[in-house]
Formats: C-alpha cells, sequence, structure tokens
C-alpha cells in the first residue's frame, strides 16, 4: 500500500496495484459518514472498433458499452439493485465516451456493500431473454433523450464537427443499432473491457484504507483472470475540418438553442500535457465568455444571450472541441456579434488583472469540488484514465502564465473550425 | 449515525442558525426570504432576486460585481426561487472557500457576509429607485425562463399535472411568477415590492464552518442592517383537499415519448407524528429502484426507462412520473393503478419494508455529510414548526410496520392523472 500525503488539500491518498493489475485507491474523509464508491472500465461509446491482442478485430454496434452497463444490473438471483437496496446503499451507473462507471454511496455496511459492487461487475450475466427485454427499456431511454433539447443540441454540435471519430455517435445508440446487439457481442465487449488492469476502484468516505485493501486483496485474489492482451482501439482518420458548419434539428422550443464551438486537430496529447493543455482552455474559455467578462455583459444586454449561456472543453487524444452558447431569440446575430466581440479580444490578448481574478476563480472552484465525494471520484477517474492526477492541479493552477492563456484563445479560436449546432421549433 | 445540531438565535429581525464544524473546506451561507404564496405578489417578489444580483451600491455594474465574487476565490453565489407549501422562498446561497486553503489577505467569511448584507439591502439604485435598465433585462430573463419551461418536457408536464390539480390553490402558481404580470413591473413598483418583501419576509440565515454563533452574530450586525427587530414565524397553512373522484388530462405536444403524471392528495404533512408512515409509503411505491413502479412498469413490463414517485410533506401531495410510448397509455395507468391498490390492501413484504428502510437511514445519515444539505433539513424545521432531528426521524421511520404504510396508503387519493403525448395520430 503507496501513501500519498497532498499537505496543501489535507488530503492524503492510498493506492495499490492488485496481483490481477486492478488499481484501487482510498481517499479516506474523517468525519464523514458516508461512503461513495466507483468502479471504472476505461471503455465508453467511442470504443467500438477495437483489437484486442490473441483476439480478432471487431466492430460492435452503436450503444453497445451503454447496453452493456444496463445488462450488468442483472444477476441470476435478479436484480442487484435490491441486494444494494437490503444493505442501504444507493447504487448507480453511467457510460460517457471513454469509460463506464458503476457505483454507490452508503453509510452502513460498506463491507458488504464493496464487494457487492465489485463482484457484481466482475460476473456478466447475459441471456438472449433479457437482453430482448431490455431493448423496450434502453428504446425509451433513448426517446427520453430526443425530447431533451439540450441533449439534441449538444450532440447535433458534435455531429457537425465530426465524421469519422465516434464521439459523434449517440452514447445510447438508435432504437435500430441496439436492435442488433446480442448477448454474444455482450460477451465480446465484456472480455475485451472488463478485464481488472482496465479498471480502476476509487474508495472515498469514512473508510480505514487497511480494511479496504484487504478485502478487495481477497475479493480479487479467489477470481482467476487469465493474462490480458493489449487493447488496441482502432479509429478511422479524422478530416481537421469540421463535417458541417452547420447542422439544425427541430423540437417545440420556447427560443432556438445555439451551441457553436471549435475543433482542434488531434494532439495525441496524453498526462501531464494533456491536462495542462485543458486547465489551460477551461481558463482561457472563462476569460473569454464567463460572466463576469465584458463580452458576456454586453450580449446579455443586448438580449441574445440568457442565464443559460455556458462553454466546455473537451478532449482526448483523438479529439478536443469546445461547446459554447445557450437559448438565443436570433442565432445568427449571436454568431456575429460574438465574432465581433471574440476578434476584439483575439487583437488585444487577456489583462493581467483579469487573468490572475480568473485563476483565483478557478482555485476556489476547485477546492469547493473537493468537498464532495462524488466529484472527487469521478474526476480522479477521469484524470487517472487520461494519464493525470487530479490533486496535482494546484501547482499547476499556479504555474499558468497570461503568455501561454493568450497563445491557447489564438490556436484555438479558428474560425475556419467553427461548426453550429440549432434546435428550433418546428 | 452522529446528531449535527445547529445552535440557534436571532438578532436583527433574523433567526440565525449556526453549525460549527471542521468538516469542509468552506463555509456554506444560506439565506432565506418566504413570504404567503400569493397571486399578487408572486411575480414581484420572483423578480426581486433577479434585479438584485445585478448589482449593489458598492459594485453597481454587473460586471463589478462579478469581479468581487472571483477576488474572493470564486466564492459560489447563487439563488433559487422556489414554494414550499403555500409559501414563496427565496433563497440565496454562498459557498466560500475557507482562509486557511489559500493565501488570502481578508477573512473571506467576513468578505462574504459583506456581500451578502449588500446584496440584500443595498442594491444599485438611480433617482432612490432601481436601475430601469437592470429591471428590463431581468424582467426577460424572468419571461424567457417562464416561457421555457416547455423545452424540458418531464418538468413541463410535471408542472403541467400541478396546475390542474391544485387549479384552486395557490400552489398552483409557477414560483417564479406569472408572465402576464411582468409587463406590469416598473423599476418603481419593483423597488416598493423589494422593500415589502425585505420588511415583511420571514428570514434564517445559516451557517455551516469553521465559525461560531457569536461571531455569525456579530458579521450580521455589522453587515444585514434590518429596521425590524421583530422574526417572523411560517405557520400551517395546510388544509386537506377532498378528493372527489379521478381528472383525467390529456395535452399534445411534438414530443416522441409520452410523459405521464399523477397526482395525489394525502392529509399528512411534515408536521405529523405519521410523517415518517408517509415517506415509508412513498419508498415503497416508488422513490427507489427497488420499489414497486419500478420493478413493475420498468423491470417486469419493460414500458418505461423511468417511473418514480416523489412525496412534498409541506404540500401534502404525491406525485408519480413516467415516460411510455403513447400506445401503452392504459396499460400503464392499470399497472401504476394497480400498486397504489396493493399499498391500500397492505400488501408490503418484509423485505420491501426492510430495504426502504435501509434507503431512508441512508438518505438521512447522508445529509450529515453535505452542508448545504444539513442547512435544508433544518430549514423544513422552520417551515413547518415541527423539531424533530434526523435521528428522531430515522426512530419513527424504523418504528414503521405494514401497517402503518397501509394506513398512510390509505390518506393518499388519487386525484389526477396527466398525460401528454405527440401530435401524431396513433
Amino acid at each position: 500500500m503507496e501513501q500519498i500525503h497532498y499537505d496543501r488539500l489535507q488530503e492524503t491518498l492510498y493506492h495499490e496495484v492488485m496481483d490481477n493489475g486492478l488499481q484501487v485507491y482510498v481517499l479516506p474523509k474523517p468525519g464523514f459518514l458516508k461512503t461513495y464508491a466507483t468502479f471504472a472500465t476505461k471503455y465508453g461509446s467511442v470504443d467500438n472498433h477495437f483489437h484486442v491482442e490473441g483476439a480478432e478485430e471487431t466492430t460492435v454496434p452503436d450503444g453497445i458499452a451503454h447496453f452493456l452497463e444496463h445488462k450488468m444490473f442483472e444477476e441470476p438471483e435478479g436484480d442487484i439493485f435490491a441486494t444494494f437496496a437490503s444493505n442501504g446503499a444507493s447504487a448507480n451507473a453511467f457510460t460517457s465516451f471513454d469509460q463506464t462507471v458503476y457505483l454507490f454511496s452508503a453509510t452502513e455496511n460498506i463491507e458488504t456493500n464493496l464487494s457487492t459492487l465489485v463482484d457484481f461487475v466482475q460476473h456478466p450475466y447475459f441471456t438472449d431473454e433479457n437482453v430482448e427485454k431490455e431493448k423496450g427499456i434502453i428504446g425509451q431511454e433513448i426517446n427520453m433523450y430526443a425530447d431533451n433539447p439540450d441533449w439534441r443540441v449538444y450532440f447535433g454540435l458534435i455531429e457537425a464537427m465530426y465524421s469519422k471519430h465516434p464521439v459523434h455517435i449517440d452514447i445510447a445508440g438508435t432504437i435500430e443499432s441496439i436492435a442488433t446487439i446480442t448477448k454474444e457481442t455482450l460477451y465480446t465487449c465484456y472480455n475485451s473491457f472488463y478485464h481488472p488492469s482496465n479498471m480502476l476502484l476509487f474508495v472515498v468516505g469514512g473508510v480505514e484504507p487497511e480494511k479496504v485493501f484487504a478485502l478487495i486483496r481477497s475479493n480479487q485474489n479467489s477470481k482467476s483472470y487469465g493474462k490480458q492482451g493489449e487493447i488496441k482501439r482502432i479509429f478511422e482518420a479524422e478530416p481537421e475540418a469540421v463535417a458541417k458548419k452547420r447542422l439544425e434539428s427541430r423540437l417545440a422550443v420556447s427560443m432556438p438553442k445555439c451551441l457553436f464551438g471549435f475543433k482542434e486537430k488531434a494532439s495525441g496529447l496524453t498526462g501531464e500535457a494533456a491536462g495542462r493543455r485543458d486547465l489551460t482552455t477551461k481558463l482561457m474559455l472563462d476569460l473569454l465568455l464567463g460572466s463576469s467578462t465584458a463580452l458576456y455583459q454586453k450580449l446579455y444586454d443586448e438580449e441574445l444571450i440568457s442565464d443559460s449561456f455556458g462553454h466546455e472543453f473537451n478532449s482526448s487524444p483523438q479529439y478536443a472541441f469546445s461547446a459554447i452558447g445557450g437559448d438565443t431569440k436570433d442565432p445568427d446575430l449571436l454568431l456575429k456579434r460574438i465574432r465581433e466581440e471574440i476578434d476584439l479580444v483575439l487583437k488585444s490578448g487577456f489583462a493581467e488583472k483579469d487573468f490572475e481574478r480568473a485563476r483565483k476563480k478557478k482555485i476556489g472552484g476547485y477546492l469547493r469540488m473537493l468537498n464532495s465525494p462524488e466529484n472527487i471520484a469521478h474526476e480522479f477517474t477521469r484524470y487517472q484514465f487520461g494519464g493525470g492526477d487530479l490533486f496535482e492541479v494546484l501547482p499547476v493552477y499556479e504555474s499558468l502564465t497570461l503568455a501561454e492563456t493568450n497563445q491557447r484563445l489564438r490556436d484555438h479560436v479558428d474560425w475556419e473550425q467553427l461548426a453550429v449546432s440549432l434546435v428550433v421549433s418546428p | 449515525m452522529t446528531n449535527n445540531v445547529f445552535q440557534h438565535g436571532s438578532t436583527a429581525g433574523m433567526r440565525i442558525h449556526v453549525l460549527p464544524t471542521k468538516a469542509f473546506k468552506t463555509f456554506a451561507i444560506s439565506l432565506y426570504a418566504g413570504v404567503p404564496l400569493e397571486e399578487g405578489t408572486v411575480t414581484s417578489t420572483a423578480l426581486v432576486p433577479f434585479v438584485l444580483r445585478r448589482g449593489t451600491a458598492a459594485y453597481p455594474e454587473t460586471t463589478q460585481f462579478r469581479e468581487r465574487l472571483e477576488e474572493l476565490y470564486g466564492a459560489g453565489f447563487g439563488f433559487d426561487v422556489y414554494k414550499r407549501g403555500d409559501y414563496q422562498i427565496v433563497q440565496f446561497r454562498m459557498d466560500t472557500i475557507n482562509d486557511s486553503f489559500v493565501q488570502s489577505k481578508e477573512s473571506l467569511l467576513g468578505e462574504s457576509f459583506a456581500f451578502l448584507g449588500e446584496v440584500l439591502t443595498r442594491p444599485a439604485l438611480e433617482n432612490g429607485s432601481f436601475r430601469s435598465s437592470y429591471v428590463a433585462t431581468e424582467r426577460e430573463t424572468v419571461r424567457k425562463k417562464l416561457e421555457a419551461i416547455v423545452n424540458d418536457k418531464i418538468r413541463y408536464a410535471a408542472e403541467r399535472c400541478i396546475e390542474v390539480m391544485c387549479e384552486d390553490e395557490p400552489f398552483r402558481l409557477h414560483p417564479l411568477g406569472q408572465r402576464s404580470d411582468l409587463d406590469g413591473i416598473t423599476p418603481d413598483n419593483l423597488y416598493k415590492s423589494y422593500q415589502d418583501w425585505l420588511n415583511g419576509a420571514i428570514l434564517d440565515l445559516y451557517v455551516v464552518g469553521d465559525t461560531t454563533p457569536e461571531e455569525v452574530e456579530q458579521l450580521v450586525k455589522r453587515h444585514f442592517g434590518r429596521n425590524s427587530s421583530e422574526t417572523g414565524q411560517y405557520s400551517s397553512r395546510f388544509t386537506p383537499v377532498t378528493v372527489s373522484g379521478v381528472r383525467t388530462v390529456e395535452e399534445k405536444l411534438d414530443v416522441n415519448q409520452g410523459k405521464l403524471n399523477m397526482g395525489l392528495r394525502t392529509s399528512i404533512t411534515y408536521k405529523d407524528d405519521n410523517y415518517a408512515s408517509a415517506l415509508m409509503y412513498n419508498g415503497i411505491l416508488g422513490g427507489y429502484p427497488h420499489s414497486k413502479l419500478f420493478v413493475n412498469v420498468r423491470e417486469k413490463e419493460s414500458l418505461a426507462y423511468y417511473a418514480s414517485s416523489r412525496y412534498d410533506g409541506h404540500k401534502g401531495i404525491g406525485t408519480i412520473q413516467s415516460g411510455i410510448e403513447s400506445q401503452n397509455y392504459g396499460k400503464a395507468v392499470d399497472i401504476i393503478r394497480k400498486q397504489l391498490d396493493e399499498l391500500k390492501a397492505g400488501n408490503i413484504s418484509d423485505l420491501e419494508l426492510s430495504q426502504t428502510k435501509a434507503m431512508i437511514r441512508n438518505l438521512l445519515s447522508e445529509i450529515q455529510d453535505s452542508a448545504f444539505e444539513l442547512i435544508s433539513f433544518d430549514f423544513n424545521r422552520q417551515l413547518s414548526g415541527k423539531e424533530r432531528t434526523a435521528l428522531e426521524l430515522l426512530d419513527q421511520v424504523e418504528g414503521t410496520g405494514a401497517e402503518d404504510v397501509k394506513a398512510a396508503a390509505e390518506t393518499f387519493h388519487l386525484d389526477t392523472i396527466y398525460f401528454l403525448t405527440g401530435q401524431k395520430e396513433e
């Protein structure tokens, strides 16, 4: 067991790699009653074409990672939610572009609940019948998202930007794509991506690290895993240019939703370099578009944006893009005005005092995030899978420079790389 | 479960509740201002905090106002307007980093109080009234928010169900008010409404963090110069509504998925001794993934992705929500009504009881780990006048038997079935 102390954050993290390759991290929160645990595999919606050493190269139906997540909850003796409920745990799971996360939170029976979590995720149970039954449920989940304009405008933007990279495929797939899923394809995905060496267990809360490690050690030693071959994820080359400049979908909305962003070329960046690029970009977007900026206030007073106006940045070694926008009465005017205003900032660059203030805000936001066991677990796992360390973010923020942030602005904002997604009423 | 207890006091016309603790990295501050929910004042009361967040005497420009928050290490500042029973509540929240984590020259708690006091009592003015430009834009902001309710179809259907069900009660009103009132609001009459609101509202101030009641009292005296020395008191405005038959309403909108909502009435509210039985009733019916609704509507019949229930103990209302194919309406209604009948007939297994108790126990324990959850829980006491700690509530939940749940079930009467369905002919 390795112990890492972060003095400034007043946190101590414990780490151990199990013999089968499973990464286990424990962050004790003295005084907390709750324990929150996530068991994550580095496998998400984008991993639809892969080659595991020693097996066939495979392409699988869209939405299968998410389908698999649903199906993991079923065990021969019934629904695993019932087992968690009997032990007072609230359980859930989610699938993103690049990971699938199973989780629970509980204030009692922690060891039992941890065993339940690890055991059910390590025990697939798929039958023809239970796979068919799930298609109805997920079909309704897909329909629910189809009615959600925020989701539609967000995926519309990614679809406008990317033509080849599977990030543009809806995480849940489509009714048609999930229709082709069988228990065999589910097992193929399971066996490719749920090997312990591709997974990470994070436990945060009122726990004693030694006890957690002892439990997981004996749990893992009782299961036999063969050696996992290397996983090769295959991505077709993505053109540098956006797929479509503009994409419109129709749904009853009170006002158009407009989301736009810049597609960057694949950077191949990983680890610290990627982490630094991400933090710089997010700081840069906040300096450019945050609610305290002159640009934001002008557009708000012109009634072109509302409280819904926001921005985010998403990245992996193969893709990186911003998503900016919200509700607006006049998307074209908004885009025109945004461009005028951003071009002014491109010329002037950011001011030192604004940069310092935005940095302070980011540091405060980071520290506040550490109050939440949920956020710690999710962010920590995300950082680890990307090769970074959540608890080393503070020194990175402190070392960012104005020049670097101005450079990031100029690199990111390339009007040739702009894509726009709209949701408007029929 | 430990028992975090607030220390209660009052000064300057407001009740003060302080929980000294070192468990968090921040100071959490909440200010609740409650007034009766009434047609004549609902819109102006809702609009006031929107105008207050635009600027204060010391930071009259909105960008200055927001820059100030960023200087306080990105102090979280926000507000919500909602209804609790027949009261309209405006809640301001601040979440500020504990100084010990950053190299700050100022006391961040003191500065946060100064800021919040300024927001509430010294708004930016022109000619002795609110700034007209702020009133004009924020009026539009509230209008857009009211119009945007339809964008989220799940929420829209839930709100329409309540509107229909409570058409003769103030509870039908949306907490943000009525669009038709907005045009009549001017800087002058809104400023007058603000003064009346500030003088008449029941104010509760909460602080959770590394501080003391004495320090908070001093800060309140210094930064909240409120004229009134009287602290108000919430009074129970609850009158049970007798249900005479189920009303069914179907409305059409451009949706992919039908949204089925039901409203139930109960005579049990938060202050009642059998509140725990009503909580158990809701838990067994549809509060969790092991509940009757999830198991029967989703897992057994694959009719829906979500099927759940909620219980509002301040209003004495239960609600049920699910998203289904429109053609399955009859089937879904039958299955849901069957679950209501099962509970009334007392068909409740020991397992359902023990699982639901474990989940409620977990929920009540988890509150202890979140500053804002602790605050919300204690505020129930101010609202209802009922003193009951989380531990006491837990004891009552543990003591609930099947007969108690059956007795609670007999007080829940189905009042309204609301169905939002697509425009296309089936």
